[in-house]
């Protein structure tokens, strides 16, 4: 890249900033230095920043004409050797799913932020959960996703970073699951020394020793080695169902099997390397509240109330990772419970694959629903009282 | 015998077994476009310098996108129908030093990709598109294209299609590129010859070459080839008289700065 300038990077210290920016300053910190995008509420700000911020340290910023091409661009980034990002709102998080399928199906490391705002349709431009499930499922064909869920805006900068470390890692599209709450919101964001921050960087062929003349661009391990345009390995990127050496042919089953199977695996396989939850009163509790992202934020405090004024055995459980979706994380962890509530921003969603992990593990599961706002803790509260009375 | 002289940029075998012969039917003219843009490719090569390693070829869905699947022994990108310009862009961004190009249909150039098109021309992208324009979808069936000529009936024209076909060589001159040009599959020097200036040029070059689907047309490619030469006149001498011919030559070579140059000027005042 030209000029890298490390000296441009924010400063360890305490900053005061909108989600929106923190999720820039992570990409950036995490190396991303192309990025580009499309505007739309409630995530224009981090493209904003991105525009002001990439030439700063040597990246490049580019407007595009939609969200298919601001999507398309990653690859062709990616596959050059840039860690590249864009980030959309909803609707334009509908216009990049076959770019999403693609980059799966190519194995490109690649970061996209979704700051959901209700739908369906324009909606409105306020917060959201309601794109969980086709963070997930909507992109077409086989294949898996990860998808963090930030609830803060310290974690609007860490997991931005965290998605680009599991990217490269897993040689995979990583989604950063943001809300409008969180984008919007402004805390204050610690910034450590650089040094103190992971950064993971992607295998390439040269440090694993194997020549351009050995070189399968979708072989030797789980997670295939990447090499760059320009450096002589000769790579072809195709996204047809194709053999280990980037060869395609006339359907073949075993093939078929095969590498679809592995870049499934390589994701559903290391579920508990790759998802995480956070838990708090767990051990031996009656009651339990799971939920994720902005969301959290009041239900923890709906737990605490609950524990204090009316004394109920009531947990907390929060997904910190929806995608791999950490069933067997959750089945290890609940044991026995009684009532499992879901309190999300959209009609229940999230419910589902928790009732699947918890079938024999509770005796039933309550959604607490709402739409376009965050919940108050009265809302979740009252729920609560009204089931456990 | 012989071996072609091109063959040392192809693929013919791997691991996982031969990848030749191509999926092109016979006498398809996507095979001579490939056939010429490794000829200038070539010449490149030879004499300025450039390394083999510095081009990338990028396409999207088509017959004519299959150029860049497993048979080219480049950097390539065979991607999604209609975005190949996006993912140049991105390349570009990531690495201004890349000499890309692009190979792409009609269908894919100007009806799923027509906005990325305009939009690529306008910033003046280092990239050289190669439109392969055999007024048809081939790869689907030879359904009409915003190509194909008013009149013909195709698979989803069957009462003929009623529409006005693009002149791809004007939308990119309006749109900015700074090279333009249109030859045939039956002009192999004249269109060798302007791969290598659109490669040269910093910026969007953009060359459309007429090619021949024999089995959608349901013509002899010879006699398509012939129809080529006859249904055709050089901007240079049309001098209003060839009006009822399709126009080939170059018709547009200009200097316009070049979008990663002028982002260069933003990055040094950060160096
Ligand atoms: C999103 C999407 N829509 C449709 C298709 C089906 N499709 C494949 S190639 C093609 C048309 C290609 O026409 P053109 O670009 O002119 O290339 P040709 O085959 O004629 O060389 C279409 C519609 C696809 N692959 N992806
Ligand atoms: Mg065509």
């Amino acid at each position: 890249m030209a000029g890298p300038s490390e000296k441009n990077l924010l400063k360890p210290g305490v900053y005061y900033l909108q989600g929106n920016q923190a999720c820039a300053e992570g990409a950036i910190t995490a190396g991303c230095r192309v990025y580009a995008g499309y505007p739309i509420t409630p995530a224009s700000e981090i493209m904003e920043h991105a525009a002001l911020r990439l030439p700063q340290v040597g990246g490049r910023f580019i407007q595009m004409e939609d969200e298919i091409s601001s999507a398309s661009v990653l690859l062709g980034a990616s596959w050059a050797g840039a860690k590249a990002m864009t980030a959309t709102s909803s609707p334009g998080f509908s216009l990049m799913q076959e770019v999403i399928s693609f980059a799966i199906m190519t194995e490109t490391p690649l970061v996209i932020v979704d700051v959901q705002r209700p739908g369906p349709g324009q909606g409105y431009i306020t917060t959201s959960q309601e794109d969980v499930m086709q963070a997930r499922w909507g992109h077409h064909g086989e294949g898996s996703i990860i998808a963090l869920s930030p609830a803060s805006v310290q974690e609007m900068f860490d997991f931005t970073i965290e998605a680009f470390n599991l990217a490269e890692q897993w040689r995979t599209p990583v989604l950063v699951m943001a809300e409008e709450t969180v984008a919007h919101m402004r805390e204050p964001l610690t910034i450590p020394p650089q040094d103190q921050i992971k950064v993971v960087n992607r295998k390439k062929p040269q440090d694993l020793g194997i020549s351009p003349e050995e070189f399968l661009p979708y072989g030797h391990a789980m997670v295939p080695p990447m090499a760059n345009w320009g450096e002589g390995y000769n790579v072809n990127h195709v996204s047809l169902v194709h053999h280990e050496d980037g060869n395609v042919t006339k359907y073949n089953r075993d093939i078929h099997l095969d590498s679809v199977s592995r870049i499934q695996q390589k994701i559903e396989g290391n579920t508990d390397h790759i998802a995480r939850v956070e838990t708090r009163f767990l051990e031996g509790c009656r009651h339990l509240v799971i939920c994720y992202g902005s969301v959290s934020r009041t239900a923890v405090e709906a737990v605490m109330e609950a524990r204090q004024e009316r004394g109920i055995d009531l947990a907390f459980l929060r997904l910190v990772t929806l995608w791999p979706f950490p069933e067997k994380k959750l089945r290890e962890i609940v044991r026995d419970v009684d009532t499992v509530f879901v309190p999300e921003m959209n009609l229940g969603m999230m419910k589902h694959p928790i009732t699947e992990a918890l079938r024999d593990r509770c005796n039933r599961i309550v959604p607490i629903p709402t739409l376009g706002a965050l919940h108050s803790p009265e809302m979740i509260l009252s729920k609560i009282y009204e089931e456990l009375k | 015998m012989t071996r072609h002289p091109m063959l040392k940029y192809l693929k013919e075998k791997g691991p996982a077994g031969p990848r030749m012969p191509t999926i092109m039917c016979p006498g398809c003219g996507a095979g001579q476009v490939l056939n010429y843009t490794l000829h200038a490719v070539d010449e490149i090569i030879h004499n300025d310098g450039t390394r083999k390693e510095d081009f990338v070829f990028i396409s999207g869905v088509g017959c004519s996108a299959r150029l860049t699947s497993h048979y080219l022994n480049f950097d390539s990108g065979w991607t999604i129908h209609g975005r190949s310009l996006p993912i140049a862009t991105g390349a570009l961004l990531a690495n201004p030093s890349l000499k890309i190009v692009v190979f792409t249909g009609d269908g894919d150039a100007m009806a799923i990709g027509g906005n990325h098109f305009i939009h690529t021309c306008r910033r003046n992208l280092d990239v050289t598109i190669l439109c392969i324009n055999n007024g048809l979808y081939g790869m689907t069936g030879g359904q009409v294209a915003p190509t194909t000529p008013t009149g013909t009936a195709t698979a989803t024209t069957p009462y003929g299609n009623m529409e006005e076909a693009f002149d791809l060589c004007k939308m990119a001159e309006t749109s900015g590129a700074s090279y333009v040009a249109r030859w045939t599959t039956a002009h192999p020097r004249q269109t060798i010859k302007s791969i290598k200036k659109g490669i040269g040029k910093k910026g969007t070059a953009f060359i459309e070459i007429l090619s021949q689907c024999p089995i959608h047309m349901k013509t002899p490619p010879v006699e398509m080839l012939r129809d080529f030469k006859a249904n055709t006149v050089s901007i240079n001498k049309s001098r209003g008289h060839g009006e009822d011919k399709i126009l080939i030559g170059e018709f547009c070579h200009m200097e316009r700065p070049e979008w990663t140059e002028k982002y260069q000027k933003i990055l040094e005042q950060f160096d």
